[in-house]
Protein backbone atom coordinates (compact mmCIF):
# COMPACT_ATOMS: atom_id res chain seq x y z
CA UNK A 1 0.00 0.00 0.00
CA UNK A 2 1.71 3.36 -1.24
CA UNK A 3 1.82 5.95 1.43
CA UNK A 4 -1.05 8.08 -0.30
CA UNK A 5 -3.44 5.73 -0.14
CA UNK A 6 -2.43 4.69 3.00
CA UNK A 7 -3.42 8.32 4.36
CA UNK A 8 -6.80 8.54 2.25
CA UNK A 9 -8.12 4.92 3.48
CA UNK A 10 -7.31 6.93 7.11
CA UNK A 11 -9.31 9.45 6.55
CA UNK A 12 -12.14 7.55 4.96
CA UNK A 13 -12.62 5.71 7.97
CA UNK A 14 -15.73 6.53 10.03
CA UNK A 15 -13.53 7.65 13.24
CA UNK A 16 -11.57 10.18 11.04
CA UNK A 17 -14.78 11.47 8.91
CA UNK A 18 -16.55 12.31 12.80
CA UNK A 19 -13.73 13.44 14.17
CA UNK A 20 -12.66 15.91 11.47
CA UNK A 21 -16.80 16.60 10.37
CA UNK A 22 -18.35 17.07 13.68
CA UNK A 23 -18.80 20.14 15.64
CA UNK A 24 -17.61 19.19 18.49
CA UNK A 25 -14.86 15.97 18.95
CA UNK A 26 -11.91 18.00 16.90
CA UNK A 27 -12.05 20.79 20.07
CA UNK A 28 -12.68 18.30 22.54
CA UNK A 29 -9.92 16.31 21.51
CA UNK A 30 -7.81 19.52 21.13
CA UNK A 31 -8.58 20.72 24.61
CA UNK A 32 -7.96 17.04 26.26
CA UNK A 33 -4.62 17.75 24.47
CA UNK A 34 -3.80 20.84 25.45
CA UNK A 35 -5.47 19.99 28.88
CA UNK A 36 -2.61 17.62 29.14
CA UNK A 37 0.23 20.26 28.53
CA UNK A 38 -1.51 22.36 31.33
CA UNK A 39 -2.11 19.53 34.08
CA UNK A 40 1.38 17.63 33.54
CA UNK A 41 3.29 20.73 31.98
CA UNK A 42 4.14 21.80 34.99
CA UNK A 43 5.70 18.66 36.67
CA UNK A 44 8.31 18.09 33.54
CA UNK A 45 9.03 22.14 34.02
CA UNK A 46 9.67 21.62 38.09
CA UNK A 47 11.71 18.21 37.37
CA UNK A 48 13.75 19.87 34.98
CA UNK A 49 14.30 22.98 36.56
CA UNK A 50 14.93 20.81 40.19
CA UNK A 51 17.95 19.34 38.35
CA UNK A 52 18.98 22.50 37.50
CA UNK A 53 18.76 24.05 40.53
CA UNK A 54 16.59 26.59 39.98
CA UNK A 55 12.96 25.26 41.93
CA UNK A 56 12.06 23.27 44.61
CA UNK A 57 15.49 23.10 45.80
CA UNK A 58 14.13 22.43 49.61
CA UNK A 59 12.94 19.16 48.47
CA UNK A 60 15.26 15.84 47.50
CA UNK A 61 15.60 15.20 43.40
CA UNK A 62 14.38 11.80 44.10
CA UNK A 63 11.22 12.90 45.75
CA UNK A 64 10.23 14.79 42.77
CA UNK A 65 11.45 12.45 40.00
CA UNK A 66 9.73 9.69 41.56
CA UNK A 67 6.52 11.19 42.88
CA UNK A 68 5.76 13.06 39.87
CA UNK A 69 6.89 9.84 37.52
CA UNK A 70 3.52 8.35 37.43
CA UNK A 71 1.69 11.90 36.66
CA UNK A 72 4.05 12.46 33.91
CA UNK A 73 3.64 9.11 32.30
CA UNK A 74 -0.01 9.53 32.74
CA UNK A 75 0.12 12.92 31.10
CA UNK A 76 2.02 11.92 28.47
CA UNK A 77 -0.35 9.38 27.29
CA UNK A 78 -2.82 11.57 27.49
CA UNK A 79 -1.05 13.74 25.33
CA UNK A 80 -0.02 10.91 22.78
CA UNK A 81 -3.81 9.60 22.88
CA UNK A 82 -5.67 12.46 22.27
CA UNK A 83 -2.37 13.80 19.45
CA UNK A 84 -2.83 9.98 17.53
CA UNK A 85 -6.86 11.06 17.32
CA UNK A 86 -6.17 14.66 15.95
CA UNK A 87 -3.77 13.29 13.64
CA UNK A 88 -6.02 10.63 12.64
CA UNK A 89 -8.80 13.18 11.46
CA UNK A 90 -7.00 14.58 9.15
CA UNK A 91 -3.98 12.50 7.67
CA UNK A 92 -3.08 14.30 4.45
CA UNK A 93 -3.14 17.72 5.82
CA UNK A 94 -0.11 16.24 8.45
CA UNK A 95 1.64 14.92 5.80
CA UNK A 96 1.71 17.83 3.84
CA UNK A 97 3.04 20.35 7.09
CA UNK A 98 6.83 20.75 7.46
CA UNK A 99 5.80 21.74 11.30
CA UNK A 100 3.97 18.10 11.42
CA UNK A 101 7.47 16.43 10.59
CA UNK A 102 9.64 18.92 12.62
CA UNK A 103 7.45 17.53 15.50
CA UNK A 104 7.90 14.32 14.53
CA UNK A 105 11.78 14.62 14.45
CA UNK A 106 11.72 16.37 17.89
CA UNK A 107 9.46 13.83 19.52
CA UNK A 108 11.93 11.31 17.82
CA UNK A 109 14.58 13.02 20.02
CA UNK A 110 12.21 12.70 22.70
CA UNK A 111 12.88 8.68 22.48
CA UNK A 112 16.30 9.33 22.53
CA UNK A 113 16.91 11.58 25.10
CA UNK A 114 14.64 8.43 27.02
CA UNK A 115 17.54 5.89 25.69
CA UNK A 116 20.46 8.08 27.13
CA UNK A 117 19.53 9.65 30.11
CA UNK A 118 16.77 7.65 31.20
CA UNK A 119 18.87 5.33 33.55
CA UNK A 120 21.67 7.45 34.10
CA UNK A 121 19.86 10.49 35.44
CA UNK A 122 15.94 9.92 35.97
CA UNK A 123 16.76 6.12 37.39
CA UNK A 124 19.91 7.10 39.56
CA UNK A 125 18.52 9.54 41.73
CA UNK A 126 19.50 8.85 45.39
CA UNK A 127 22.78 9.60 43.72
CA UNK A 128 21.42 12.92 42.72
CA UNK A 129 20.47 13.42 45.99
CA UNK A 130 24.30 14.59 47.15
CA UNK A 131 25.12 16.09 43.53
CA UNK A 132 23.37 16.94 40.60
CA UNK A 133 26.05 15.65 38.00
CA UNK A 134 26.70 17.87 35.05
CA UNK A 135 24.68 15.26 32.87
CA UNK A 136 21.71 15.64 34.49
CA UNK A 137 21.76 19.12 34.20
CA UNK A 138 22.67 18.39 30.49
CA UNK A 139 19.21 16.21 30.21
CA UNK A 140 17.50 18.49 31.62
CA UNK A 141 18.23 21.18 29.79
CA UNK A 142 17.51 19.49 26.77
CA UNK A 143 14.31 18.00 27.72
CA UNK A 144 13.26 21.83 28.73
CA UNK A 145 14.32 22.49 24.82
CA UNK A 146 12.28 19.49 23.09
CA UNK A 147 9.76 20.32 25.35
CA UNK A 148 9.39 23.96 23.63
CA UNK A 149 9.93 22.87 20.72
CA UNK A 150 7.38 20.52 20.47
CA UNK A 151 4.50 22.87 22.09
CA UNK A 152 6.04 25.40 19.06
CA UNK A 153 6.08 22.98 16.43
CA UNK A 154 2.60 21.91 17.13
CA UNK A 155 1.14 25.22 17.30
CA UNK A 156 2.60 26.04 14.41
CA UNK A 157 0.52 23.06 12.44
CA UNK A 158 -2.61 24.40 12.32
CA UNK A 159 -0.54 27.31 10.36
CA UNK A 160 0.59 25.47 7.40
CA UNK A 161 -1.36 25.12 4.10
CA UNK B 1 -22.05 45.67 25.89
CA UNK B 2 -19.33 48.40 26.05
CA UNK B 3 -17.90 50.76 23.93
CA UNK B 4 -17.17 49.48 20.74
CA UNK B 5 -14.76 52.13 19.55
CA UNK B 6 -11.89 50.75 22.33
CA UNK B 7 -11.90 47.27 20.73
CA UNK B 8 -11.65 48.82 17.40
CA UNK B 9 -8.68 51.24 18.47
CA UNK B 10 -7.03 48.13 20.07
CA UNK B 11 -7.35 46.30 17.23
CA UNK B 12 -5.67 48.88 15.10
CA UNK B 13 -2.89 49.67 18.01
CA UNK B 14 0.92 49.01 17.16
CA UNK B 15 0.93 45.28 18.94
CA UNK B 16 -2.13 44.29 17.03
CA UNK B 17 -0.87 45.11 13.44
CA UNK B 18 2.33 43.43 15.02
CA UNK B 19 0.47 40.67 15.81
CA UNK B 20 -1.23 40.23 12.52
CA UNK B 21 2.06 41.07 10.34
CA UNK B 22 4.42 38.18 10.14
CA UNK B 23 2.67 34.77 9.81
CA UNK B 24 5.00 33.26 12.73
CA UNK B 25 3.97 36.11 15.07
CA UNK B 26 0.56 35.01 16.47
CA UNK B 27 1.83 31.39 16.44
CA UNK B 28 4.64 32.36 18.50
CA UNK B 29 2.87 33.90 20.95
CA UNK B 30 -0.09 31.38 21.23
CA UNK B 31 3.20 28.87 21.77
CA UNK B 32 4.66 31.08 24.80
CA UNK B 33 0.63 31.26 26.06
CA UNK B 34 0.75 27.56 26.11
CA UNK B 35 4.35 27.87 27.87
CA UNK B 36 3.29 30.04 30.34
CA UNK B 37 -0.29 27.66 31.78
CA UNK B 38 1.83 25.21 32.09
CA UNK B 39 3.86 27.08 34.47
CA UNK B 40 0.65 28.72 36.40
CA UNK B 41 -2.08 25.72 35.54
CA UNK B 42 0.95 22.78 35.90
CA UNK B 43 2.24 24.06 38.91
CA UNK B 44 -1.06 24.87 40.68
CA UNK B 45 -2.21 21.56 39.38
CA UNK B 46 0.70 19.86 41.78
CA UNK B 47 -0.54 21.90 44.61
CA UNK B 48 -4.30 20.71 43.97
CA UNK B 49 -3.15 16.74 43.48
CA UNK B 50 -1.16 17.06 47.03
CA UNK B 51 -4.71 19.31 48.92
CA UNK B 52 -6.51 15.69 47.50
CA UNK B 53 -4.27 13.25 48.46
CA UNK B 54 -3.19 11.71 45.32
CA UNK B 55 0.11 13.49 44.53
CA UNK B 56 4.00 14.44 46.76
CA UNK B 57 3.19 12.56 50.05
CA UNK B 58 6.11 13.38 51.16
CA UNK B 59 5.76 17.20 51.39
CA UNK B 60 3.12 18.92 52.60
CA UNK B 61 0.58 21.25 50.89
CA UNK B 62 1.96 24.21 52.32
CA UNK B 63 5.64 23.14 51.88
CA UNK B 64 4.61 22.83 48.27
CA UNK B 65 2.67 25.74 47.36
CA UNK B 66 5.20 28.01 48.95
CA UNK B 67 8.14 26.53 46.82
CA UNK B 68 6.07 26.48 43.70
CA UNK B 69 4.28 29.80 44.25
CA UNK B 70 7.24 31.92 41.96
CA UNK B 71 6.93 29.62 39.19
CA UNK B 72 3.02 29.88 39.36
CA UNK B 73 3.72 34.02 39.04
CA UNK B 74 5.98 33.46 36.31
CA UNK B 75 3.14 31.62 33.75
CA UNK B 76 0.97 34.20 35.34
CA UNK B 77 3.07 37.08 34.26
CA UNK B 78 3.50 35.17 30.59
CA UNK B 79 0.25 34.45 30.01
CA UNK B 80 -0.82 37.86 31.24
CA UNK B 81 0.92 39.07 28.83
CA UNK B 82 0.76 36.89 25.24
CA UNK B 83 -3.00 36.85 26.02
CA UNK B 84 -3.93 40.58 26.26
CA UNK B 85 -1.25 40.47 22.85
CA UNK B 86 -3.68 37.89 20.86
CA UNK B 87 -6.66 39.70 22.14
CA UNK B 88 -5.71 42.70 20.56
CA UNK B 89 -4.90 41.28 17.39
CA UNK B 90 -8.46 40.90 17.11
CA UNK B 91 -9.92 42.64 19.70
CA UNK B 92 -13.45 43.11 18.16
CA UNK B 93 -14.33 39.49 17.59
CA UNK B 94 -12.68 38.31 20.38
CA UNK B 95 -14.69 40.36 22.62
CA UNK B 96 -18.18 39.42 20.71
CA UNK B 97 -17.08 35.24 21.25
CA UNK B 98 -19.09 33.92 23.68
CA UNK B 99 -15.99 31.50 24.38
CA UNK B 100 -14.08 34.26 24.93
CA UNK B 101 -16.58 35.74 27.45
CA UNK B 102 -17.24 32.13 29.03
CA UNK B 103 -13.41 31.96 29.76
CA UNK B 104 -12.50 35.57 31.08
CA UNK B 105 -15.36 34.74 33.42
CA UNK B 106 -14.00 31.66 34.75
CA UNK B 107 -10.64 33.15 34.80
CA UNK B 108 -11.75 35.94 36.84
CA UNK B 109 -13.80 33.38 39.51
CA UNK B 110 -10.01 30.88 39.30
CA UNK B 111 -8.25 34.19 40.22
CA UNK B 112 -10.15 34.83 43.07
CA UNK B 113 -10.28 32.00 44.23
CA UNK B 114 -6.56 30.94 43.59
CA UNK B 115 -5.47 33.80 45.83
CA UNK B 116 -8.30 33.64 48.80
CA UNK B 117 -9.72 30.36 49.71
CA UNK B 118 -7.16 28.29 48.13
CA UNK B 119 -4.09 30.05 49.15
CA UNK B 120 -5.61 29.40 53.00
CA UNK B 121 -6.29 25.63 52.14
CA UNK B 122 -2.65 25.31 51.77
CA UNK B 123 -1.89 26.32 55.04
CA UNK B 124 -0.82 23.57 57.98
CA UNK B 125 -3.82 22.30 60.32
CA UNK B 126 -6.84 23.09 57.64
CA UNK B 127 -9.25 19.99 57.67
CA UNK B 128 -8.83 17.23 54.83
CA UNK B 129 -12.35 17.83 53.75
CA UNK B 130 -11.66 21.16 53.11
CA UNK B 131 -8.28 20.78 51.25
CA UNK B 132 -9.68 17.99 49.17
CA UNK B 133 -12.82 20.10 48.14
CA UNK B 134 -10.47 23.34 47.09
CA UNK B 135 -8.18 21.18 45.15
CA UNK B 136 -10.73 19.60 43.17
CA UNK B 137 -12.71 23.15 42.73
CA UNK B 138 -9.34 24.76 41.46
CA UNK B 139 -8.71 21.94 38.97
CA UNK B 140 -12.13 22.43 37.78
CA UNK B 141 -11.65 26.36 37.37
CA UNK B 142 -8.60 25.83 35.51
CA UNK B 143 -9.77 23.20 33.47
CA UNK B 144 -12.64 24.99 32.46
CA UNK B 145 -10.06 27.83 31.92
CA UNK B 146 -8.39 25.73 29.38
CA UNK B 147 -11.31 23.98 27.52
CA UNK B 148 -12.68 27.84 26.96
CA UNK B 149 -9.97 28.80 26.08
CA UNK B 150 -9.29 26.01 23.32
CA UNK B 151 -12.92 27.04 22.15
CA UNK B 152 -12.27 30.43 21.07
CA UNK B 153 -11.31 29.18 18.08
CA UNK B 154 -14.25 26.95 17.20
CA UNK B 155 -17.17 29.22 17.69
Amino acid sequence: MSIPSLLQWIESTDLSTAIREGALPYPIIGGIHLLGIALFGGMLLMTDLRLLGWAMRRVPVSDIVRQFQPWKWAGFMVVVASGLLLAWAEPIKLYRSPAFWVKMALLALVGVHALVFRARVYGNTTELDVTVTGEAKLAAAISLLLWAGLIISGRLIAYDA
Amino acid sequence: MSDPSFFEWLSTSPWANAMNGPEWAFPLVQSLHFIGFAFSIGTIAIVDLRLLGWAMPRQSAAELAADLAPWTTVGFVLMLITGPLMFSADAVTYHNNASFQFKMTVLLLAFLFHFTLHRRATRAGVLPLTAKFAGGLSLLLWTAVVAGGRMIAFV
